[in-house]
C-alpha cells in the first residue's frame, strides 16, 4: 500500500474531521457549564389563550409505571377526557419519578430549553424540591386553572410539598396516606403503634422487612420510625437542620440496626423497592407490607394477589400523609396542553373516578365543602372497601411530612449505618 | 491511490462515532467528576466527588471485580467447551450452536428477570422441587451474588462460544485432520490444536465479557444485594439521586470504572501479543 502523504498539499481530510469531532465533543461538554438558576414563569396570561394553544398538542405525561391501576386510569379515563378537549395524552412509564426529573435536568444541562420531551410529571417531595432548586419547573400557572376553584387555598398539604412552598409550580392531584397492611389470618393481634410493629417484628423473626431507602416507600417507613422513636411527630421539626438530625437520628438508626436481625433474611439484605416488598408479601414470605398508596390494596386482594384476610393497620399515633401533584418542566414542548390536562385531572368527574377503589382509589384533593351537594354525594356514593378504611379514618391524627431536605440525609444515614453493621 | 483514499474515508466514517462517544462522553464524565460541569453553582475545579466516594470505593471495586472475574471465568470455561462441541459437529454440535444463538438474542434484562423468577426464594425452581422459601439458599440477593453471576455467565458463555467457534471453524480442519491421520488422540488434539488456536479469540472474548460485566448495571441491581454495591449500581444510584451534587460523584465512579476497564484491556492485549499464534 503506497503512503498517502504525497497526495494532498493541504490538511488531510481525516485530520480536519478529527479536529472537528474533538471540538464538537468539547462543545457538548461545555454546553452544560451555564447552569440554570431560577424557575421559569408561565408565558400565558389567560386561560383562553392556553386552551387555544393546547389544541392538537400531544402531552407526554411521565409517571411511575409500576401501578397498574394508575396506568389503566390514565389510559382509559383521563386520556379520553383530554382527547375531547383536543389534547392527546401519552403516558410514559418510568420506574422512578427521579428518572423523569433526571431527563429534564439532563436536557437543561445540554442546553435544550424549549423543546423538552417531558411535558408533565407526577411528582412530589424531594423530586419537586430538587427540580425547583434547579429551576426545572414552570411556575405561576396553577392559579389559571378553572378547576383550582374547588381546591382549598389554605390546605397545608397542598400549599407546601414536603416543606417546599408549591408557589404555583405544580397542580394538586391526589392525596395519599402511608399505610401498613397485614395478613389478619396470621397476625391475630395486630399492633396499634409504630413501636408495636417493631415489637411484633422482633417477636416474629423473618416475617417483616421494608424496602431499602432511597426507595420512596422504604424512605417513608424510616421517617415513620423516626417520629416513633422521637415520641411523635411533634418532636421532630419539619425544617431540616444538622443539629436536629444529629440529635434525633442516632436513636433511629440504633433502633433499625437492632431490628435488622429480626427482619426477612436476618436483615442481611433488603428488598430494593416496594415492588419486591409487595412480591414477598404476595408470596407469603412476610406478613406485613408497606405502601403509600393503600387504595391499590382492595384490587390486589380481590384478584387474589394478596391474602384474602389483608387489612390495614389502624395506628393510634397516626401515619404520614402527603399530596402528589402534576408539574410541568420549564423546558416542556407542550406547556399549554399539559395545563389543560392538569385542569381536567382536577375536575369533579375525574377526581371521583380516580377515588373509586375499583379504578385507582386515590384520595381527592378537592375541598368537598366547596362542591355542590350533588357533587358531594358523588364522593359519598363511592363503594367502601373491606380492606382499606375510608380516608377520614385512615388520615386520623395524620403526621405531616418532613421537609424534603430531611429525606436525602435520612436515606444516606440509613445506608451508611444500618445495613453495614 | 483512489482506493487508499476511499479506504481512509471509510475508516474516518467508521471511527467518527467512536471518537465522538469517547471524547464527548468520557470527556464530559471527567469534566463533571472534577466539578467543571455542575448542575447548579459555580464552575470550579475540585476533587470533592472523588473524596466523597472514597470511603465506599474499595468495597465497590472489590465487589465489581469479583463479579466480573467469576462471571468471565465461568463464561470462558463453558463457552470454550460449547465451542468444542459445536466444532465437532453432529446433531449435538448443531443443538449447542442453536442454544447459543437463542441465548445471545435474549436481552440481558429479560435474562436477569427470568433468572430471578427461577432462582428466587419463592421462585419456580424451589416450588418445583417442593422446597420451602425459608430453606432455599439465598441465591437472589444473597451474600455470594450467585444469581447475578449465573445471569452473566449464562449469557456470556454463549457469546464466548460463538466467537471461539467462529475462529475454530475456519482454521481447525487444516490442522486437526492431518493430526488425526497421523494418529493423535482426542485429548492430544484438544491440547495441541484446539486450545492454542482458540486462545487469542478466547482472550479477546473474555476481555469483552469482563468489561461488559464490570460496567453492566441492570443484572446486579435486579438480582443483587442492596449493600455492598458494585460500581455500576452505585453510579446509577448516585446519578438518580435527588441531591444535585451527587451527579458529580456518579461521574467520578464512572471514571474509576473506565480506568479499571482500560487496565483490563491493557493486560489482555499484552497477553494476546505473547501468543504464539498471533506472531
Amino acid at each position: 500500500m503506497p503512503p498517502m502523504h504525497s497526495s494532498s498539499p493541504h490538511r488531510r481530510p481525516w485530520q480536519t474531521l478529527l479536529t472537528a469531532t474533538v471540538a464538537l465533543g468539547g462543545v457538548i461538554g461545555l454546553a452544560g457549564c451555564t447552569a440554570p438558576s431560577a424557575g421559569t414563569a408561565s408565558t400565558f396570561s389567560t386561560w383562553n389563550s392556553v386552551v387555544t394553544a393546547a389544541d392538537g398538542q400531544t402531552v407526554n405525561l411521565w409517571m411511575f409505571g409500576g401501578d397498574e391501576q394508575g396506568n389503566a386510569y390514565i389510559d382509559e379515563i383521563l386520556a379520553p377526557a383530554a382527547a375531547e378537549e383536543g389534547v392527546t395524552l401519552n403516558r410514559v412509564p418510568v420506574t422512578d419519578t427521579k428518572d423523569a426529573l433526571n431527563r429534564v435536568l439532563t436536557e437543561l444541562q445540554a442546553g435544550r430549553v424549549d423543546d423538552g420531551t417531558v411535558d408533565l410529571v407526577w411528582v412530589n417531595g424531594d423530586n419537586f424540591r430538587t427540580g425547583k432548586e434547579a429551576g426545572a419547573w414552570l411556575c405561576d400557572w396553577t392559579a389559571m386553572l378553572p378547576n383550582m376553584a374547588n381546591v382549598s387555598a389554605t390546605d397545608p398539604l397542598l400549599t407546601s410539598d414536603f416543606g417546599t412552598p408549591v408557589d404555583g409550580c405544580e397542580a394538586p392531584w391526589s392525596k395519599a396516606q402511608f399505610s401498613i397492611a397485614y395478613n389478619a389470618a396470621v397476625v391475630t393481634d395486630p399492633p396499634t403503634t409504630v413501636d408495636g410493629i417493631l415489637e411484633w417484628a422482633k417477636a416474629n423473626p423473618g416475617r417483616f422487612t421494608y424496602p431499602a431507602p432511597p426507595d420512596f416507600t422504604g424512605s417513608a417507613f424510616v421517617r415513620q420510625v423516626l417520629y416513633s422513636v422521637s415520641g411523635g411527630y411533634q418532636n421532630v421539626s419539619a425544617e431540616y437542620s444538622t443539629d436536629a438530625f444529629n440529635t434525633l437520628s442516632p436513636e433511629l438508626y440504633e433502633t433499625l440496626a437492632e431490628l435488622a436481625p429480626s427482619l426477612w433474611r436476618g436483615g442481611d439484605t433488603y428488598p430494593a423497592d416496594s415492588t419486591q416488598l409487595n412480591k414477598l408479601y404476595a408470596d407469603g414470605q412476610i406478613d406485613m407490607t408497606i405502601t403509600y398508596g393503600p387504595a391499590t390494596l382492595t384490587k390486589l386482594v380481590e384478584d387474589g394477589t394478596y391474602p384474602p384476610q389483608t387489612r390495614v393497620l389502624e395506628l393510634t399515633d397516626g401515619t404520614l400523609g402527603n399530596a402528589s401533584f402534576l408539574a410541568i418542566p420549564s423546558n416542556a414542548a407542550h406547556q399549554a396542553g399539559a395545563m389543560v390536562v392538569a385542569n381536567i385531572a382536577l375536575s369533579v368527574e375525574q377526581q371521583v373516578a380516580k377515588a373509586n377503589p375499583a379504578t385507582w382509589g386515590q384520595f381527592t384533593v378537592l375541598d368537598l365543602s366547596k362542591l355542590t351537594s350533588i357533587e358531594q354525594q358523588q364522593f359519598a356514593d363511592l363503594p367502601q372497601s373491606t380492606v382499606v378504611p375510608s380516608f377520614d379514618v385512615l388520615s386520623r391524627n395524620a403526621n405531616p411530612e418532613l421537609s424534603a431536605a430531611w429525606v436525602p440525609a435520612l436515606d444516606e444515614g440509613w445506608r451508611t449505618r444500618v445495613p453495614t453493621r | 491511490m483512489k482506493t487508499v483514499r476511499g479506504a481512509r474515508a471509510v475508516l474516518v466514517i467508521v471511527l467518527l462515532p467512536v471518537v465522538v462517544v469517547v471524547v464527548g462522553g468520557l470527556g464530559s464524565a471527567i469534566m463533571q467528576s472534577v466539578g467543571l460541569m455542575p448542575l447548579i453553582g459555580p464552575v470550579r475545579f475540585n476533587l470533592d466527588a472523588y473524596a466523597a466516594t472514597a470511603q465506599d470505593l474499595p468495597v465497590a471495586i472489590g465487589v465489581s471485580l469479583a463479579i466480573a472475574a467469576s462471571s468471565t471465568a465461568i463464561a470462558a470455561l463453558v463457552g470454550t467447551a460449547a465451542a468444542l462441541v459445536v466444532v465437532s459437529g453432529g446433531w449435538l454440535g448443531r443443538l449447542v450452536g442453536m442454544a447459543g444463538a437463542v441465548t445471545i438474542s435474549i436481552p440481558h434484562l429479560i435474562g436477569a428477570a427470568t433468572i430471578g423468577l427461577l432462582l428466587a426464594d419463592s421462585g419456580v425452581l424451589p416450588r418445583l422441587l417442593g422446597i420451602d422459601a425459608d430453606a432455599w439458599p439465598p441465591l437472589v440477593g444473597g451474600p455470594w451474588w450467585v444469581a447475578v453471576i449465573a445471569g452473566f455467565a449464562w449469557k456470556e458463555s454463549a457469546f464466548v462460544a460463538l466467537v471461539v467457534a467462529g475462529t475454530l471453524l475456519t482454521r481447525v480442519a487444516q490442522f486437526d485432520e492431518p493430526a488425526a491421520l497421523l494418529g493423535a488422540g482426542r485429548i492430544a488434539r484438544i491440547r495441541m490444536i484446539f486450545l492454542p488456536l482458540a486462545a487469542p479469540s478466547l482472550i479477546v472474548a473474555s476481555t469483552i465479557v469482563f468489561i461488559y460485566t464490570l460496567g453492566s448495571y441492570e443484572v446486579a441491581w435486579l438480582l443483587g444485594r442492596t449493600y455492598p454495591e458494585p460500581l455500576a449500581v452505585m453510579a446509577i444510584r448516585l446519578f438518580n439521586d435527588v441531591s444535585l451534587t451527587s451527579r458529580t460523584e456518579s461521574a467520578a465512579i464512572a471514571v474509576v470504572t473506565v480506568v479499571l476497564a482500560f487496565a483490563a484491556v491493557a493486560v489482555a492485549s499484552v497477553a494476546v501479543r505473547r501468543m504464539a499464534v498471533w506472531r
